[in-house]
């Protein structure tokens, strides 16, 4: 008989399966808290959060490869897979209407949403890539590549002017959040963590609690950062971020760079 | 409504299919109710006088049973849209749920051979994959076996129950019904067990490897049976629906036997990765 060709995919199931689950923890999901509470030191103020953006970009020409292998990669592989994921199942929560069952299928609707939305949030604000042509000729005509990371509150702020971009920045926050909070429930099955019914139920009420409080915090930094990028308040940040800017730049810090300014 | 409250007679709707790969089609049936009747009743009923409401006389519906007390699991279908028994499908709470009318199907992820009987070839392959035995072959006296503790025997217990009736794996949104259609007439043995074989196991196989692999001979293959999870269509296709728990006629703890054998196989995985 005719041995059919088993796909690489195929062969590695399992492992590319587990690897998939890992990485919607560790790097995606630690990045996602980070990512989240950063953004939300902007409510204490906006100092708190130009002084976070400085931290990360202390990493200087470091941070391209530090973005790319610990976070867009990853995401882009747990994203691919998962639409894969998605791709085999069929959902069928109306003969069966049970709890786990409905989260299954918005495990599958959010990770869908989530992944559209990172896609188009990593253009609208950061541009997909840093190569000047590519800013220039591409992503700003397209309205991309919004965020400054030395104007950081002033500039995410005025990018979320717009009613729409906000409610679909909530939505896109709100998909993560739950992606992930119910994904770590999952993944702690799939690893063979919780087994019994009880521990299950148990820990999906600490997995709601987290991902309570992540939306919580999540919603914080977006409204935060929108009021930051008010016309009333604008003047004001970009003139703390200025003197933020000139202070560093005069102890030595930062190397002075126009590119993450304007 | 007669003065009881119950109705005198009731409306039957039945997915048919004459053959393999044939077209299926609705017939509808009108059966006089009784006291105390379930599904097998029911298809009995209808058997009995096979003429559809609008007049046609038919052939009669083909159905499976055997055991009549829901332990064998031939007369596994799909009853108002849910994989159960028939003969623990009561007609009184049926028309209670839904008055008037109970709709019959065949269960959608196997071959139909005909109305509601499926080819279930791939649930017990499925068992293969796993090895679900105990690997003794020989007729050699060995002695008595080790012995099994309370707390293992009773972990067990509720696996062995298990009936391969397929519930766990009609109600599954990550088992997929498997196209033999692409071979055409005239399937080999092998090609189908190919096609089965990269295809999802399903909950009842996980958990019988779990079972197999408690016991304390059938530990001795235990290995095997974590690599047959960890193959294709193994455990990682899992989805954590958990649909399999909740229509499991016997309640067997699947999604307890899946986060075990979870368990097993990250452990097996390091293992291999360290100890090779």
């Amino acid at each position: 008989m005719n041995q059919p060709t088993v796909s690489f995919l195929a062969r590695h199931e399992f492992l590319i399966r587990r690897l998939h689950s890992l990485t919607g923890i560790v790097p995606i999901g630690v990045f996602l808290c980070i990512h989240l509470a950063v953004n939300a030191s902007v409510i204490e103020d906006v100092t708190a959060f130009q002084k976070a953006v400085y931290q990360i970009h202390s990493l200087g020409g470091l941070l391209p490869f530090v973005e790319w292998a610990l976070i867009f990669l990853p995401i882009l592989f747990h994203g691919i897979l998962g639409v894969l994921i998605l791709l085999g199942g069929s959902s069928n929560t109306g003969d069966y209407p049970y709890a786990e069952n409905y989260r299954y299928l918005l495990q599958r609707a959010t990770g869908l949403i989530a992944g559209l939305f990172i896609l188009w949030h990593v253009f609208h604000m950061h541009g997909w890539f840093h190569f000047r042509w590519w800013i220039d000729g591409i992503a700003a005509p397209l309205g991309g590549a919004l965020f400054r990371p030395f104007h950081a509150a002033s500039t995410a702020g005025a990018a979320l002017q717009n009613g729409y971009v906000t409610t679909l920045y909530l939505i896109g926050i709100l998909a993560s959040v739950f992606h992930l909070a119910n994904g770590l429930w999952t993944a702690g099955i799939t690893w063979g963590i919780w087994t019994s019914p009880n521990a299950q139920k148990k820990i999906w009420r600490f997995c709601a609690a987290f991902g309570i409080i992540l939306a919580a915090i999540g919603t914080s930094a977006l409204f935060g950062m929108r009021h930051a990028g008010k016309s009333e308040t604008f003047e004001t940040i970009q003139g703390i971020e200025n003197r933020m800017y000139e202070i560093r730049v005069e102890l030595g810090d930062i190397r002075s760079s126009e590119d993450k300014r304007s | 409504m007669t003065t009881s409250g119950k109705p005198a007679s009731f409306e039957v709707r039945i997915l048919r299919q004459d053959a393999p790969g044939e077209p299926s089609r609705w017939e509808r049936f009108r059966v006089p109710y009784e006291t105390d009747m379930n599904v097998i009743s029911v298809l009995q009923k209808i058997a009995a006088n096979p003429r559809t409401i609008d007049g046609r006389d038919v052939a009669p519906v083909a159905w499976e049973s055997n055991c009549l007390e829901e332990v064998c699991g031939a007369c596994t279908m799909v009853i108002n849209g849910r994989v159960r028994q028939a003969c623990s499908a009561l007609v009184d709470q049926l028309l209670a749920d839904r008055p008037g009318e109970i709709e019959l199907r065949p269960m959608s992820k196997f071959p139909v051979y005909r109305d509601l009987v499926v080819d279930r070839q791939r649930l017990f392959r499925s068992l293969v994959r796993v090895r679900a035995w105990l690997p003794i072959d020989d007729y050699s006296d060995r002695g008595p076996g080790p012995r099994q503790s309370q707390a293992e025997q009773e972990q067990a217990y509720p696996l062995t129950e298990c009936m391969s009736c397929g519930c766990c794996l009609e109600a599954c949104p990550q088992f997929q019904k498997v196209d033999l259609s692409e071979y055409g007439e005239g399937t080999s043995d092998e090609q189908r067990n190919a096609a089965f074989d990269r295809s999802f196991l399903g909950a009842h196989a996980i958990s019988q490897a779990m079972l197999f692999n408690g016991h304390p001979i059938g530990k001795t293959s235990a290995a095997e049976r974590l690599d047959a999870l960890m193959a294709e269509g193994g455990i990682q296709v899992c989805g954590n629906a958990q649909n399999c728990v909740a229509v499991c006629p016997k309640e067997i703890p699947l999604t307890t036997s899946i986060a075990r054998a979870g368990r097993a196989t990250t452990i097996h995985t390091i293992k291999k990765f360290f100890d090779h």
